[in-house]
């Protein structure tokens, strides 16, 4: 056979192979579904006002996205780890649960004040603060139009006390098991939790993605499901209608919501990307309507440059901060500990790394949570390098005699900036004339393990995010049990604060545990303020600044004025972001 | 039936029925050549697939405390170390490590929801390869075509051009040349997306099958769908065919002006059949022969460029796949991903010698 006649028997081959596998396979992505036939809202890609008939799919144009009034596509370099309610413990899987599904309680959007969702009111707490009781609304259905009882919803709880612990990413370990007893449904109507312990925060942690209300038919009780197929349905504003890992999900109105945030658009699509950069260009070019999470600095400062876009600024939860380990020297040395937080000029990392986009940090309490005050800048009023010359003299340290330090930091875990501002802060405390600084630096994976096990690193910087919105989880994670490498207090058997070193930290425990099961905020309050001040004279950690998220928006994106910050498209400081605040115009 | 496994259908049943037809038509040497290949592939595979297992875990670094981080307390590190075995002695972990290569299961991912890994391939893989192909035939295009140019051409200004061009184009940086691509073409003209693999609202309308979403938009008539992804793949596309373009340019040209010296060349010219078709008809054919044999060995640096390529332009394939599983130490995933390249570029480099000896029937094993 000559060699033309062969090439056309291949390519023949291959044309039959493709006939053969079009007969023969089948779809392996949902195409946009919709719910039951009772209820029938648009479900293909809602054409634009122009078009004629909605049977068409829209004209391929790259700007034909945005352009579109119906659809608000919003980009991201998140990406889904899971969307299990029981098992999901990320900050982008909790914004994709609470658009979703709703919960007994939530979070104002812009706010973290603690509102009714699903429950009538509040709820009721026993005396003795262990049994938190709830009724449930009426009518409250899932996408599919299945009700939700309370009987349903104890049991999908549940899961989070029986198999939650069992799934990979075991949020459960640290926002329900420890907190805790049991969850029942005495009726169809009122939903009980009983806790291991008192504590001031539940409706805090109650109010959070964990505890909403998951679909039984896809979330069964024994098993974790990190990944349904679409569609996937809760009882929130919308459902999943397809997702294709690391691309796109698409979300569509429930038809049977009956909460206060109705969509105000026809379908939301979430649209991944692996690069930051080529998300601010996507922004930019009107590919996508929203980039949100997480652009650098300088994408910030050259998007806020380009007319037609706005960005705004969440003060939110995420720190930054300065880990010592009080039992590895110099660091065992308080007057040391001090000269560091006298050195430091906030101010100075702010300006100079960050171009003004992040905010000095002067207690491990961020402006606006309860409680929070200045505590470091009212002791140190740093940078004050005449006070860290004496307190390091105290200890016997002068020009000629310096203390040598050295730290420890991930070069990209934190981002490229992490390196600069460390090295600024090695400027800064070798300022003072009588520090000598090492910085070295760790890939994340074998950093974390060193720095938060206590044995490794004398001092690292680390970045904290709450889990639940409330100043308890600022301070009791780097005080209690080794505190995350501070060793303020050394693990101990059948200890849930472990054994403080000194008394000092005796007396912090003391006064942590004492606020977490204060109810009256005020005294509440005035604890976290004493137990701030004595924070910032140990200096367990050193807080440094606090990172402001961005959103990044075309012009015609609003978000629902009678939220409280509709410039930033009502994103409070739980970094919560409710689709169905938006609306788009042409 | 998964999409991956529809590709090995598409490219395997051709491929296998070609060999077939190799092996029966060919010489004792070439079938004597191809068993010995095959028999030397596999342990090849294995051979680099035990080193990627070994040096993932001599590295630093742990995947349960990478994806956790300081939230990870020590108990939920040791029962998720537990749960995914990464407590179990080393030889076991290699044996269960070795069974899911020879039977091709992959096993889970160790982070970001421990999904199937032949799932997260299946999405992965037709992504690169509608990447690829097209940026290697640009490549082809302008690199043969271009070369053969610019031997017809020689120290004349086309000739020094298009030289210079191959210098330049090679050592750029794939990512600076993609982000400049971005910028002038999405941001500055408005004319070309700048990243993706479809529009945002006309994908939520694709019926996918294979996951080469041009294929899929073909089989189910959805012109604009197709036209959508057309106009996603012209960027990266020109951006990994470009680079790429050099080395064939530069190769094809040598080749060329070695092959217009020939005596038989030479005849023919006297015979006046005009410099066209001596260059294009029978020159660039014999000049072919070494450039078969560098397309071969390019496709590893295609797949590493599509690395750069998929990242920059926020393309769902392998390679931004392995960058993002190697940061995370998912020892699982990276070890599948590199065996399978091995395995493209060790039955692509097969592919091409078994080509080669076709084209140029004096070539004997």
């Amino acid at each position: 056979m000559n060699r033309q006649r062969m090439f056309v028997v291949a390519a023949m081959i291959v044309v039959a192979s493709l006939i053969l596998s079009a007969c023969g396979a089948t779809p392996t992505v949902a195409p946009a579904t919709q719910p039951p036939a009772t209820v029938a809202p648009a479900t293909q890609a809602p054409a634009p006002a122009t078009q004629a008939p909605a049977t068409a799919a829209p004209a391929a144009t790259a700007t034909s996205a945005t352009s579109n009034p119906d659809t608000i596509i919003i980009g991201t370099t998140d990406k889904i780890a899971s969307l299990d309610s029981a098992d999901a413990y990320a900050t982008h899987d909790w914004e994709i649960l609470r658009n979703i599904s709703d919960g007994l309680l939530y979070m104002k959007p812009g706010t973290t004040d603690v509102a009714p969702d699903l429950a009538t009111d509040m709820g009721t707490i026993s005396s003795d603060g262990l049994t938190y009781t709830y009724t449930l609304k009426d009518g409250i259905k899932f996408g599919d139009g299945s009700p939700l009882t309370a009987t349903i919803y104890a049991a999908q709880l549940n899961r989070l006390l029986t198999i939650g612990p069992k799934c990979p990413n075991d949020v459960a370990d640290t926002l329900a098991v420890p907190y805790v007893k049991s969850i029942t449904a005495p009726d169809d109507k009122t939903i009980v939790f009983k806790l291991t312990t008192p504590i001031a925060f539940f409706p805090q942690i109650l109010a959070g993605a964990p505890y909403v209300a998951s679909d039984p038919n896809t979330f069964k009780t024994d098993a974790c499901n990190l990944f349904p197929t679409a569609p996937v349905y809760g009882v929130g504003p919308w459902y999943i209608s397809q997702y294709n890992p690391d691309e796109q999900m698409v979300l569509l109105p429930n038809p049977y919501y009956t909460g206060s945030m109705k969509p105000q658009v026809k379908q939301i699509i979430v649209r991944f990307y692996s690069d930051p950069n080529t998300m601010a260009l996507a922004v930019q070019s009107g590919e996508i309507d929203i980039a949100w999470r997480i652009l650098s600095p300088d994408q910030l400062t050259s998007l806020k440059s380009v007319s037609g876009l706005t960005v705004g600024t969440i003060n939110g939860g995420s720190i930054r901060y300065l880990v010592l380990n009080h039992t590895i020297k110099p660091y065992d040395d308080p007057n040391v500990d001090k000269a560091i937080a006298a050195s430091i000029d906030r101010n100075a990392i702010a300006d100079t790394v960050y171009s003004g986009q992040v905010s000095p940090l002067y207690s491990m309490i961020p402006p606006g949570f309860l409680g929070a005050d200045q505590a470091f800048d009212t002791m140190y009023s740093s940078p004050n390098l005449d006070a860290a010359k004496k307190f390091l003299e105290a200890s016997g340290y002068s020009a000629t005699n310096p203390v040598k330090l050295v730290m420890w930091y991930p070069p990209e875990h934190y981002g490229a900036s992490t390196a600069a501002w460390m090295q600024l802060i090695k400027t800064q405390l070798e300022a003072t004339g009588e520090i000598q600084v090492t910085l070295n630096s760790q890939e994340w994976s074998t950093y974390v393990p060193a720095l938060t096990g206590g044995k490794s690193y004398g001092a690292g910087v680390l970045g904290w995010f709450f889990d639940y919105p409330d100043p308890s989880n600022y301070l009791d994670p780097f005080v209690f049990n080794r505190g995350e490498g501070t060793n303020v207090t050394l693990p101990a058997t059948g200890s849930l604060t472990g054994t403080p070193i000194n008394d000092k930290a005796k007396q912090l425990v003391a006064l942590l545990n004492q606020a977490d099961i204060e109810t009256d905020m005020t005294k509440r309050a005035d604890i976290y303020k004493q137990a701030q001040d004595l924070y910032a004279d140990m200096v367990v950690t050193v807080p440094l600044f606090f990172n402001a998220e961005h959103v990044v928006y075309r012009s015609n994106i609003k978000a629902d004025a009678n939220s409280a910050k509709p410039e930033n498209l009502n994103i409070g400081p739980d970094i919560m972001f409710f689709y169905s605040e938006l609306s788009k115009s042409q | 039936m998964s999409p991956i496994a529809i590709i090995a259908l598409i490219i395997g049943v051709p491929s296998l029925l070609l060999l077939a037809y190799v092996f029966a038509r060919g010489s004792t040497g070439l079938r004597r050549y191809i068993l010995t290949r095959i028999a030397l592939t596999l342990p090849m595979i294995f051979i680099l697939a035990t080193m990627v297992f070994f040096i993932l875990r001599i590295l630093p670094g742990d995947p349960v405390t990478s994806a956790l981080g300081p939230k990870g307390t020590p108990e939920m590190i040791q029962h998720i170390r537990a749960t995914l075995g990464l407590n179990d002695p080393l030889i076991v972990q290699y044996g269960r490590f070795l069974w899911n290569m020879i039977t091709l299961h992959f096993g889970n991912s160790l982070v970001g929801g421990h999904r199937l890994i032949l799932d997260e391939m299946s999405e992965r893989f037709p992504a690169t390869l509608e990447l690829i192909i097209p940026a290697s035939v640009l490549a082809l295009l302008i690199g043969i075509y271009g070369g053969a140019l610019a031997a017809s051409k020689r120290k004349q200004a086309l000739d020094y051009s298009l030289r210079i061009y191959s210098v330049i184009i090679y050592s750029l940086p794939i990512f600076w040349l993609g982000l400049l691509l971005q910028l002038f073409f999405g941001v500055r003209l408005g004319w070309l997306p700048i990243s993706g693999r479809i529009d945002a609202i006309i994908g939520t309308n694709l019926k996918t099958v294979t996951n080469i979403y041009s294929l899929d938009a073909l089989l189910s008539g959805n012109w604009p769908a197709f036209f959508s992804v057309v106009r996603h793949l012209v960027l990266p596309t020109i951006t990994l065919g470009l680079i790429l373009s050099g080395v064939f340019l530069r190769m094809t040209r040598i080749n060329v002006i070695e092959t217009m010296q020939a005596d038989y060349i030479g005849a023919a010219r006297a015979r006046g059949i005009r410099e066209r078709i001596l260059i294009y008809g029978h020159a660039l054919k014999n000049a072919m022969i070494p450039v078969i044999t560098l397309i071969g060995l390019q496709v590893a640096i295609l797949l590493a460029g599509a690395v750069l390529t998929e990242t920059v332009f926020s393309w769902p394939g392998m390679g931004s796949y392995l960058v993002e599983r190697i940061s995370a130490r998912d020892y699982t995933a990276v070890q599948s991903v590199i065996t399978v390249f091995a395995m493209l570029v060790a039955l692509i480099s097969l592919a091409v010698d078994v080509i080669y000896s076709l084209v140029d029937p004096r070539v004997r094993y």
